[in-house]
């Protein structure tokens, strides 16, 4: 599936801040790899983030209840 | 709704929300989870939580790295139910009543509550003693009273449950068993003079 | 090497719906067919061809989440911002008046009940396009003439208790019409007289009022014409004469004989909406802002303009942006407020008692909470995986 840039970087800034509040990382993480960022952006590439996303379809309405 | 903390994503979902139901922990100044032993104005008192029946969706919210699932689980609840026979421990006595404790509340039993007789407050003893009967109440008796007013509130200072002694078979445990010998007695006398 | 043969038209087609026809819209598809079949391809180019609409059409798609109308209200604002500050006007098409600019969008948008120049552009059928005598006779036709169109000027006989009507004679003869055409159309119960250059009425009561009415009367009458047409040019536009008209009357215009039904135009919307339903009323307002901008010398991306259209039009009927329209009927009692006259819709709502679930964009900004709307309105669920998942 392809992602739209909204939820791409909802992804990315999600696991980030995960990261930086503690939870371990799903890559090895070299010594100057101290960004949480740098390290979300490099598991979202290797597509290991454990997070999917849900698309939702408008509701449907009846006529004249548009808007 | 059980919030799991980022830290703690490493770990075993299932126990880590039985934790975190448990025990709790701290995020910014507030307890999330922690519910044994917490006390909610419908369920009444949460003594154990003893099986996760099931675990939803973990949802990431905006501005908060954790996850959060919505979970089912069975707990095991102590609640006072009005008109209820209870059997409490006195805990303390003061001169307008007596504090009594069953299992994890507390409740009252006013003076005028706990026998049909005159009653004075002995301050030395701290035991109210009934004039003409000569029955004592002291901290540590254990006591059947039936609960007559219950108003629950999550600080359990707050709550407040009234009781009564003043039942037939109701009272100290010692009580209740003068009377049944005083009764048993009475019927004896009866039949013996029923015989004759 | 077969791959370095031209194709056939046969093997194009094959190509074309294997690897693209339902990927891309059908109208989309069938310009590419159309094109791709006026050229000589290799099948490696013809391939590159689908590639790189392929990734065109891709790159054009927007993306859930983007805010489409804030996106098209930019795109339309700001050179409109351009129109307001070019003062001279354009004296519009064949010496007719025409509304243009900034105001005629804002009429546009407001869904105005006329516009304030009505307007038709009336094509011909072909006997008659071609032939300038032709179109004329029909222009004539169209023209709207009322005898207060051909009378210099009035005077009233208290005396007698009669109008005197003094014709234009030069006027008349323009008009080809006769004394004897006029007065066979004054319908009034009166005695008339006439002649070469006067025609008097005599009112049946001898009263000012009476009089005055009779000179109304008798100056708005009909003598030809289509109605509400009061102006007519007839142009040569390329190899065909056109007219057109000041004043708009779409149902009886296009029940004219000679008059080509499919290209005639007005750009009275709401006319449109009447005669030919709310698709018409839609594309009419998508060429009637485009056009106009376009008159200025402003290019706008016709999406953001087909938004406003569609916007205007999804309920079934022509409404205005703003609060007697779109605005005013959201659903949101605060999106409402936020708009326009504040204090009377939070009134009104109070009163009613409504209720504000706050699903809207901007009910969530006056609250303060995250708004559904780019990266606001993706929901995220952690895989329950993540459990098992130790730092690797």
């Amino acid at each position: 599936m392809k992602l739209t840039r909204f939820e791409k970087a909802r992804i990315i800034g999600a696991r980030t801040l995960q990261l930086a509040m503690g939870a371990p990382p799903l890559i090895k993480v070299s010594k100057d790899m101290k960004d949480p960022m740098q390290i979300a952006l490099k598991e979202f590439e290797l597509g290991v983030i454990p997070i999917t996303v849900r698309r939702r379809l408008p509701p449907k309405k009846e006529v004249g209840e548009l808007l | 709704m059980v919030r799991v903390p980022p830290e703690r994503f490493g770990e075993p979902l299932k126990e880590t929300i039985e934790d975190i139901l448990r025990r709790g922990y701290d995020y910014r100044g507030y307890t999330e989870g922690g519910y044994e032993g917490k006390l909610d104005k419908n369920l009444g008192v949460i003594l154990a939580i003893t099986k996760i029946i099931k675990i939803g969706e973990g949802k990431i919210v905006p501005g908060d790295g954790a996850v959060y699932h919505d979970v089912t689980f069975e707990a095991l609840v102590f609640k006072p139910e009005l008109h209820e026979v209870v059997e409490a421990e006195v805990v303390e006595v003061v001169n307008f009543g007596a504090f009594v404790r069953f299992g994890p509340l507390d409740g009252l039993i006013h003076v005028s509550q706990i026998m049909d007789d005159y009653i004075v407050y002995d301050k030395k003893r701290e035991a109210l003693i009934g004039k003409q009967t000569n029955r004592v109440l002291m901290p540590g008796d254990k006591v059947r009273a039936r609960i007559v007013t219950i108003s629950l509130n999550p600080d359990k200072k707050e709550t407040k449950i009234n009781l009564t002694m003043r039942q037939p078979g109701l009272g100290k445990l010692e009580w209740i068993e003068e009377e049944k010998k005083a009764m048993k007695e009475k019927a004896k006398e009866k039949v013996k003079a029923g015989g004759k | 090497m077969a791959k370095k043969k031209m194709l056939s038209e046969k093997e194009k087609i094959m190509i074309l719906e294997k690897e693209i026809k339902d990927r891309i819209p059908l109208s989309l598809y069938e310009e590419l067919k159309d094109e791709v079949l006026k050229v000589d391809l290799t099948e490696d180019e013809l391939k590159e061809v689908i590639k790189e609409v392929k990734k065109r059409y891709e790159f054009a798609i927007v993306e859930p989440g983007e805010a489409v109308g804030i996106v098209a209200a930019q795109s339309i604002g700001e050179p409109s911002t351009q129109m307001t500050m070019r003062t001279f006007h354009y004296a519009g098409v064949a010496e007719l008046n025409v509304t243009l600019g900034l105001p005629r969008i804002i009429e546009i948008v407001d869904a105005r009940k006329e516009p304030s120049t009505p307007m038709m552009t009336i094509y011909l059928e072909p006997e008659y396009a071609k032939d300038r005598e032709k179109a004329k006779e029909i222009a004539k036709k169209l023209e709207m003439l009322t005898i207060g169109d051909i009378v210099e000027r009035t005077e009233i006989d208290m005396i007698d208790s009669k109008v005197i009507f003094y014709l234009d004679k030069r006027e008349m003869e323009r008009r080809e019409i006769s004394v004897e055409d006029v007065v066979k159309k004054i319908k009034i119960k009166a005695e008339k007289e006439y002649d070469e250059d006067k025609i008097i009425v005599k009112a049946k009561e001898p009263s000012l009022r009476e009089l005055r009415r009779v000179r109304e009367k008798v100056l708005s009458t009909y003598i030809r014409g289509v109605k509400n047409i009061k102006r007519v040019v007839v142009r040569r536009e390329g190899d065909e004469y056109v007219i057109y008209t000041e004043g708009s009357n779409l149902k009886d215009v296009l029940k004219m004989e000679g008059v080509d039904y499919t290209r005639t135009k007005t750009n009275d919307i709401h006319e449109i909406e009447k005669v030919f339903g709310i698709e018409a009323a839609r594309n009419a307002i998508i060429n009637e802002i485009i056009d106009t901008l376009e008159e200025q010398g402003l290019t706008v991306d016709i999406r953001h303009i087909m938004l406003v259209a569609d916007m205007m039009t999804v309920d079934g009927e022509v409404k205005a942006i703003g609060r007697h329209g779109v605005s005013g009927e959201k659903a949101s009692v605060l999106a409402r407020a936020a708009f326009e006259i504040t204090i009377d819709n939070l009134l009104k709502a109070s009163v009613k008692g409504e209720v504000d679930e706050l699903n809207g964009i901007i009910e969530n900004v006056i609250v303060g909470k995250p708004i559904k709307l780019g990266t606001g309105m993706v929901e995220l669920l952690m895989k329950k995986e993540y459990e098992q998942m130790r730092g690797a």
